[in-house]
């Protein structure tokens, strides 16, 4: 039987891609600026939430999306520091969180009243970094009990992050952890990455984390004003 | 890990092409994969291999063109003429 080829020429993830543009124009249309937390599990993004929702919880007005696995347990965590809008993402086992998700939960939330958005990303280092959320940047974290080489054993992350936290410093004493490797590991991969050096545990370091937040918000926010 | 979703999504866009009463009808789907598109190629193959061999599929298989870059695309889609056209 004759074989017939048809031409195709499209890209995978086109829709995907599709979504995070609507995604994107949501929230440029309301001036909010966003944030994809992306990380592997136990690096600390919920207990960086955590702190920064209690620290800056009456000056800026935040939403949260998670995007855990299995559980409720990050968005569990998360809610009762805030009666801000929270709006878990089971994944269901999947390795990473998609835009159309995020679509969806953004009818949840009141963007008209909100300065800012997290994404809590699914914790894993290698499939976030191949979908856009409609995220205005991705904030990688990795914590000193990782390792120094993290930005070269995931490079692809790193690369396509515009900020850094390294977390957990507080255990820096007890470790062998060579903060100019690393630092220099992730500009090797990444020379314009942009590093936050933090304790969610102790908040050592977490002044730049908000004061960096509270700029993003602002100058969003004084967009959304001119508009 | 997120291959067998990139997988579904080729998968998706075969039938755009193809329509759904020709599934069972492919017999190919040409991809290009690039080196720094994030995917296992290895591993995207088989899961490709395993829903092209089942239903709604029949017997069709993925042909995979590695390339250098970030390219990730499906080019073209074989199907088995049925005579009708």
């Amino acid at each position: 039987m004759a074989v017939r080829r048809i031409d195709v020429r499209e890209k995978v993830m086109a829709k995907n891609d599709e979504l995070a543009a609507q995604v994107r124009d949501r929230l440029h249309t309301h001036g909010v600026p966003s944030l994809n937390l992306v990380s592997s599990p136990g690096s600390g993004k919920t207990s960086l939430l955590e702190r920064t929702l209690d620290a800056l919880g009456e000056r800026l007005r935040m939403a949260v999306v998670t995007g855990d696995v299995q559980t409720q347990n990050d968005a569990d965590r998360l809610a009762v520091r805030t009666d801000r809008l929270v709006q878990a993402v089971v994944t269901g086992g999947a390795c990473h969180m998609d835009a159309r998700q995020i679509f969806t939960a953004l009818d949840e939330i009141d963007l008209g009243d909100t300065d800012l958005v997290f994404v809590e990303n699914v914790g894993n280092l290698v499939c976030p970094a191949s979908w856009d959320l409609g995220e205005d940047a991705k904030v990688v974290i990795f914590s000193v009990t990782e390792g120094e080489d993290k930005p070269l054993k995931y490079p692809r992350m790193f690369e396509r992050s515009h900020f850094c936290v390294i977390n957990k410093i507080d255990l820096l004493p007890y470790l062998p952890f060579d903060m100019d490797r690393a630092v220099g590991f992730a500009r090797e991969v990444n020379p314009n990455l942009r590093f936050f050096f933090t304790s969610a545990l102790t908040e050592e370091g977490m002044e730049d984390w908000y004061e960096f937040l509270i700029d993003l918000a602002r100058a969003e926010g004084e967009t959304r004003l001119e508009a | 890990m997120h291959e067998l979703s990139i997988a579904l999504d080729v998968c998706r866009i075969a039938e755009e092409h193809v329509g759904a009463d020709a599934l069972s009808r492919v017999t190919a789907v040409g991809l290009d994969v690039g080196d720094r598109a994030g995917i296992e190629i290895d591993n995207l193959e088989f899961c490709l291999e395993a829903l092209l061999g089942s239903a709604p599929f029949g017997s069709g298989r993925p042909e995979i063109r590695r390339l250098e870059g970030e390219e990730l695309s499906v080019t073209y889609v074989e199907v088995e003429d049925d005579g009708s056209s």
